[in-house]
């Protein structure tokens, strides 16, 4: 009966949200949701998207291109981790707020997609059913995260 | 949690005091505005989550805010409906029942100076009765006359305007994520989070206040309207639900509303004065319980500013724009403040204005690559 309210063909930008590994659980009405919530910015070869130390407000997800994750101002000597495109970051800003542990900085022209901590705990409140669904993705990539850090650590020679 | 994102201080208070009063001048010659956007803005933090469910079935977001916004004038109007005939009555009798209450509330102000006069005899030697007496009766001619009247006249001159009231309510709730993505799509990177965070710190400072009013003129009503029962208040409910509705109105609007509350009890008990000492215990015992548990409970901190400039700023709010100005003062005050301290918090910080300067630099770099000066 609400058919006609309905929006008839799926945006593009719902194909590409649904693409990512933290939307990937969502179905296309809660991805409707997720767009209205989601920022994209766009960020240049070398520029800063967060320092370390920084309040955290909102977790990011690499649409295209790639994100160094490094030790503060260390981007040659300092790097962390390298995320690329469908990967996210800066999640525990979502979680809990805490300052950034570490800078991210943009390894070649990429752009993200923001979901901040409000928009995610205004979710918890009205959509509990969406924020769980992410909040499980998130936990099986932070868990994903640890088990590869792990196997790092025990395969370097003592 | 306190966020290092708000810059305070001295001097972002006195930017925002200036701000705040600028902008209750304003408000003060558009009432015909603001009070329809005050209604919808109230409107929009109650309806919201109604256009989120609403999304979560299916329904596109424009369709939505016009099936809420549009059921709630729907609704309004069907209630109004079958009350305009008893409305219509209520306003032939309504001068009769307001000179009444005037009459009463003189018969209790003419008792109350003859027993004070009865207790304290250099209260006789002054004439004391006679003279208050005499004064009370040109305050309450003069009330009715020109103040009450032009209350009344201003009142019904703007309620066309209150049709406002869905109209913004539907584009708020259409485009009130719109306009934030719209803002903070023109911000610089480097000032991304700030922005974000200071969206989300004046959407709370809003919601928190206007929901936690509603709560409270709940919770005020349910109090006084038990108070009165007790005490033998004449429409106890309706009175109380007026009095609390009055609270809105900071330090004058109790006042106001006890006022109205011993009126009404002095003309329904003219004889019996215990009656109006109980109306007053009952206000006093409900502002205690507010001051201590309700506004705590409700209102609480949801304007975060230290409480000089709060208090300044009801004062300054009352004085520039009157009644209106005492209502609208602090949730202006709490929202302007936010956005002072976050633009004094990015000014402060030469971090950020270091990332966005080389941030223009890399720009600059690229659009330029290929051009040879």
């Amino acid at each position: 009966m609400l058919g006609f309210l309905r929006k008839k063909s799926e945006h593009p930008r719902l194909a590409q949200l649904r693409q990512l590994g933290l939307f990937s659980t969502l179905r296309p009405r809660e991805l409707r949701v997720i767009e209205g919530l989601v920022h994209e910015r766009e960020y240049l070869e070398g520029e800063v998207i967060f320092d370390e130390g920084e309040e955290g407000q909102a977790l990011y997800v690499v649409l295209r291109g790639r994100v160094l994750i490094c030790r503060q101002g260390e981007p040659a000597t300092g790097r962390i981790a390298e995320i690329p495109a469908g990967a996210l970051f800066g999640e525990l800003a979502l979680l809990d707020g805490v300052p950034r542990t570490a800078q991210a900085r943009a390894l070649e022209n990429s752009v993200l997609a923001a979901m901040s901590r409000a928009d995610f705990n205004s979710l918890l409140e009205t959509h509990a059913a969406i924020a769980s669904k992410i909040a499980l993705q998130l936990a099986r990539d932070l868990g994903q995260k640890l088990i590869s850090k792990f196997l790092t650590l025990e395969s370097r020679p003592q | 949690m306190n966020s290092t994102y708000l810059a305070g201080g001295p001097v972002v208070w006195l930017i925002t005091i200036v701000i705040t009063t600028l902008l209750l001048i304003a408000s003060a010659k558009a009432l015909w505005l603001v009070v329809p956007l005050l209604i919808a803005i109230i409107l929009y933090y109650m309806l919201f989550p109604v256009v989120r469910r609403l999304s979560l079935k299916g329904v596109a977001r424009e369709p939505a805010a016009a099936i809420v916004a549009g059921g709630v004038t729907v609704l309004v109007v069907l209630i109004l409906i079958p009350l305009l005939p008893w409305l219509a009555a209520q306003s032939v009798s309504g001068e009769e029942t307001l000179l009444r209450y005037l009459e009463g509330g003189r018969v209790l102000v003419d008792r109350t100076l003859g027993t004070l006069e009865a207790q304290f005899a250099f209260l006789r030697r002054l004439d004391f009765h006679a003279e208050m007496g005499r004064r009370a009766a040109e305050f309450g001619d003069t009330f009715v006359q020109s103040k009450l009247r032009e209350a009344l006249l201003a009142t019904a001159a703007s309620l066309p305007s209150l049709l406002l009231a869905p109209f913004f309510a539907f584009f708020f709730l259409r485009d009130g994520q719109l306009f934030t993505k719209l803002v903070t799509r023109g911000m610089p990177n480097a000032f991304f989070e700030r922005t974000i965070y200071m969206f989300e710190r004046v959407d709370a400072t809003a919601k928190s206040y206007f929901q936690g009013l509603l709560k409270l003129t709940g919770i005020d009503t349910f109090v006084l309207g038990i108070g009165f029962l007790i005490v033998g208040v004449p429409n106890a409910l309706a009175v109380a639900l007026v009095a609390a509705l009055l609270e809105w109105i900071p330090m004058v609007g109790s006042i106001a509303g006890c006022a109205i509350a011993v009126l009404v009890a002095a003309s329904a008990h003219q004889t019996d004065l215990w009656v109006v000492y109980g109306v007053v215990i009952v206000f006093v015992v409900n502002r205690l319980l507010d001051n201590f548990f309700f506004i705590p409970l409700t209102v609480g901190r949801s304007v975060r500013m230290h409480p000089l400039p709060t208090v300044l700023m009801i004062f300054i709010g009352g004085v520039v724009a009157g009644i209106p100005g005492l209502i609208l003062a602090l949730p202006l005050a709490g929202v302007v403040g936010t956005i002072v301290g976050t633009i004094a918090g990015i000014v402060r910080d030469p971090r950020l204005r270091a990332r966005n300067a080389y941030a223009k630099a890399l720009l600059a770099r690229r659009v330029n690559a290929d051009l040879e000066f």
